[in-house]
């Protein structure tokens, strides 16, 4: 009996705390790397539009007639929302680097709370963790507060950027928390989306389909007449109506605060009752057999990717479909030759005609479907961690089949997302009667290739040579030569500078001829590296997390 | 020729020695086991086997074929089972029995389905409700199906019931009557003792004992115990053989050598009753790391 007491006093000795704190610590830990990496580009992002701004329009005119072209050009308002003011570096930033890091911001509140609530369940970690002497509301809250320590990281790093580009550091503060409110209310919803999926990526599928879908409606809100009020059901719209800098409205808080809060309590509580490891749209687990796409590891691997494929055509494609119809209210008129110079500087491309800023939009679809492409490949990587890629390997299939099959499913899947948006684009704009081909279109969808077979190579290539850093290289890769290409201009870095980067080297197509060229370039590296890391995979070992 | 044949096969992680100089030989048509404890190097011998993982030095064979350089040959003729069966969640066990084997090439159908039947599959399930020891059944069945010349197991039995595992144990018995070799790594000695011919302990990447259990037990020490009739004798020092418990009247002995010294020595005293008996598997095992120097790869 001594021995006993002795030992539950030892236990009592580590005070409740101490879990707690060690829980979150973990959580901290396993989100360390992307929490830097969206700290960096956030920080980044802000620091660089400001300086690139003052520098592409010094003066108060220059600004006033940059301002004046936006007054009826809905279809930029597209992408970043409605600006507010553009006669001032603040109204400016707010308007820019709110409207794209707040969907930013939206991806990483439900990256991280997939990863801290969904992917800890379905790995049976959570199991672990709760056989312990843990309740379910101490794991869950230091789960939580571990993705909560992440968003004010990245609200300081966004405040530290704003600042570093000369913005006062009142307006930065409540810019920067405009943007982490985007995060912490899909957090929330990615902390209920994980009570619902069964998988991490599953999960994170709903997650982002929610974004996806406030993006949209953003976009109704901001481009249809009318519809400004639809901004209301938006969190995307909230942080439009926070307006940082242009009458700061503290009020509107509330709505992000408020959702947020529901949204913690609705998983809380969820997580509180349900079975763990369950969840409610789990598909059943018994099933006839169904043995279509069973006959090859590639055939098998596009049945798993089926899902995921089908959300990016439907994300990809609906929003080329309203980019068709918007195209129409793409006016120049007005517009000086002057500003429609500052306006190619500034990276909204020559966005005057309708043909023209399709072809803008469709740079970024080149970067979606790259996207996709680096996205297969972390895919691929996970058969590897999850050791299902031994179970294969140890058949009769040969490590390039393998490797080959996926990089040939990844590149069939670029194809089909090219064809989508060229093909939804165009639908779209002739049902508004825009004189627009569908050759030109099917254009701009190869145009999309090139970037994406480049980056399909170099992905294949990290991964085949460095297992675990790989995809995330690919990943970093991708997004510095996108985002070189759009700030390189703008800040007036020397020409060759800038042409360091694949992407300044993509035509406009439809607005500006294909590059024959550089796509040829980009097209035979990418397929050298696929082979180089054919070369590379086939003498590694296989490597587990 | 033989079977596996690896020689001085060394494999290397960081600072970590994990195989260390490996000269293994299994016969042809015979069951080999292989054992070892937690760590001791017996998964990263069977990755090498199977060209998952590159030799640091020395080469493996698998009927006179490299496995680091053609590995697809290689598995053509062998089929593998691992410890931790990782199949696609989605699936369900009939589909991921489909999708194996087709990969494999080789599948015995009729074969599979009363291997469905003996290990009591429920293979309309996914994979994702299966608990370990029916994932391990579907990836058993997968294996045994492809009738291949050479089953490569790693510790299959570590999630099976005691009903399952007495199946195991027929189908690996049968394999042998039909003249595959399979390579059985575990470190469940009964299951070692119940149907391996020959084989191999493994320590911190050597292998420090191999041959079938006869020989393995000449290696260890036989048990000898005497009873006296009085007081137990006191007996000279004599080469090979240790007194391990000592009572009033009676001794215990290891004796790693021929029994002769010990009964001379024996002889004219007032033995009661003696005892004498093999070391089993689990004694041999014992001895084996007993004297340990504690070194354990990853």
């Amino acid at each position: 009996m001594a021995t006993v007491a002795a030992r539950a006093d030892a236990v009592a000795a580590a005070p409740r705390a101490g879990v707690f704190g060690a829980l979150l610590r973990r959580g901290l830990r396993d989100g360390r790397t992307r929490t830097l990496g969206f700290a960096v580009l956030f920080a980044a992002v802000a620091c660089l539009q400001p300086l690139a701004y003052r520098h592409a329009y010094p003066t108060a005119a220059d600004r006033a007639s940059f301002a004046a072209s936006f007054a009826h050009n809905k279809a930029v308002v597209l992408f970043y929302g409605e600006p507010h003011d553009l006669l001032t570096v603040g109204g400016y930033t707010a308007w820019r680097v709110g409207g794209m890091l707040a969907i930013f911001a939206a991806v990483f509140g439900v990256l991280a709370a997939v990863r801290a609530l969904r992917a800890e369940e379905e790995a049976g970690r959570a199991e672990l963790v709760l056989a312990a002497a843990v309740g379910r509301g101490t794991a869950f809250s230091a789960a939580i507060g571990a993705v909560a320590i992440e968003i004010v990281a990245l609200w300081l790093a966004t405040f530290a950027g704003l600042v570093a580009g000369g913005l006062p550091a009142g307006g930065s503060a409540f810019l920067a928390l405009a943007i982490a409110c985007s995060a912490a209310v899909f957090a929330g919803l990615g902390a209920v989306s994980s009570q619902l999926a069964p998988t991490r990526r599953a999960a994170l599928e709903l997650g982002v389909a929610v974004v996806a879908l406030c993006f949209v409606l953003r976009v109704i809100a901001d481009t249809g007449s009318g519809t400004g009020w639809v901004r209301w059901a938006t969190p995307l719209g909230w942080v439009e109506q926070l307006r940082p800098f242009i009458g700061a409205q503290p009020l509107v808080l509330l709505a992000p605060v408020g959702f947020c809060a529901v949204a913690v309590a609705v998983a809380w509580r969820s997580a509180a009752v349900r079975d763990v490891g369950s969840a409610p749209f789990a598909a059943r687990d018994r099933g006839r057999p169904r043995l279509a796409l069973l006959s090859s590891a590639a055939a098998q691997a596009l049945r798993s990717e089926r899902l995921a494929l089908a959300a990016w055509v439907v994300g990809i494609g609906s929003l080329a479909l309203v980019i068709g119809i918007v195209s129409k209210s793409v006016t120049s008129l007005g517009i000086s030759e002057r500003l429609q110079r500052a306006l190619h500087d500034l990276g909204a491309g020559s966005v005057l005609t309708p043909k023209a800023y399709i072809g803008f939009a469709f740079g970024f679809f080149v970067l979606a479907v790259s996207l996709f492409a680096v996205s297969q490949i972390a895919a691929a990587r996970h058969e590897e961690i999850d050791g299902r890629l031994q179970t294969l390997l140890a058949l009769a299939l040969a490590r390039r089949r393998w490797l080959g099959g996926r990089v040939v499913l990844a590149a069939a899947g670029a194809v089909l997302l090219s064809l989508c948006a060229g093909v939804l684009a165009w639908l779209g704009a002739v049902s508004q009667g825009v004189a627009l081909s569908l050759p030109a279109m099917l254009e701009a969808s190869a145009n999309c290739l090139p970037m994406a077979i480049l980056f399909l190579g170099v992905g294949a290539l990290a991964y085949g040579g460095l297992p675990r850093a790989g995809v995330g290289l690919a990943y970093g890769l991708l997004l510095a030569a996108y985002l070189w290409q759009l700030f390189g201009a703008l800040l007036g870095v020397p020409r060759w500078l800038v042409d360091a980067t694949p992407f300044a080297h993509v035509g406009a197509v439809p607005a500006a001829a294909f590059q024959p060229g550089p796509a040829a370039v980009m097209v035979a590296v990418g397929l050298l590296a696929s082979l180089a890391a054919v070369g590379l995979f086939e003498r590694r070992d296989l490597t587990g997390v | 020729m033989s079977a596996i044949r690896t020689e001085r096969l060394c494999k290397r992680y960081g600072d970590a020695l994990a195989v260390d100089a490996l000269d293994l030989d299994v016969r042809e048509g015979e069951v080999y086991g292989y054992l070892g404890p937690n760590g001791a190097g017996k998964t990263t011998t069977i990755r090498l086997l199977l060209g998952l993982h590159r030799p640091t030095g020395g080469s493996a064979h698998v009927f006179g074929l490299d496995c680091w350089a053609d590995p697809v040959t290689v598995h053509r003729r062998l089929a593998y089972v691992a410890g931790e069966p990782n199949l696609w969640p989605s699936l369900t066990g009939a589909e991921t029995l489909e999708f194996l084997g087709r990969l494999h090439g080789g599948t015995d159908r009729a074969y599979r389905a009363s291997l469905v039947q003996r290990f009591e599959l429920d293979a309309d399930k996914r994979v994702r409700a299966l608990s370990k020891g029916n994932r391990q059944k579907v990836a058993l069945i997968v294996a045994l199906a492809t009738r291949a010349d050479l089953l490569v197991l790693d510790e299959p039995t570590g999630g099976l019931d005691p009903l399952m595992e007495a199946v195991f144990r027929e189908c690996v018995t049968e394999a042998r009557g039909r003249g595959q070799t399979v390579f059985l790594s575990s470190h469940i000695l009964s299951e070692v003792e119940a149907v391996c011919d020959r084989v191999g302990i493994l320590k911190a990447g050597r292998l420090v004992g191999q041959g079938t259990l006869d020989e393995l037990r000449h290696l260890g020490a036989h048990t000898v115990e005497v009873t006296f009739a009085g007081d137990a004798p006191r007996l000279p020092a004599l080469p090979g053989v240790t007194v391990t418990t000592a009572g009033r009247s009676a001794l215990r002995f290891e004796v790693t050598d021929a029994i002769a010294p010990l009964l001379g020595a024996l002889a004219g005293t007032p033995v009661q009753s003696l005892t004498s008996r093999e070391p089993s598997l689990e004694e041999i095992f014992l001895h084996q790391y007993g004297d340990g120097d504690g070194r354990r790869p990853r």
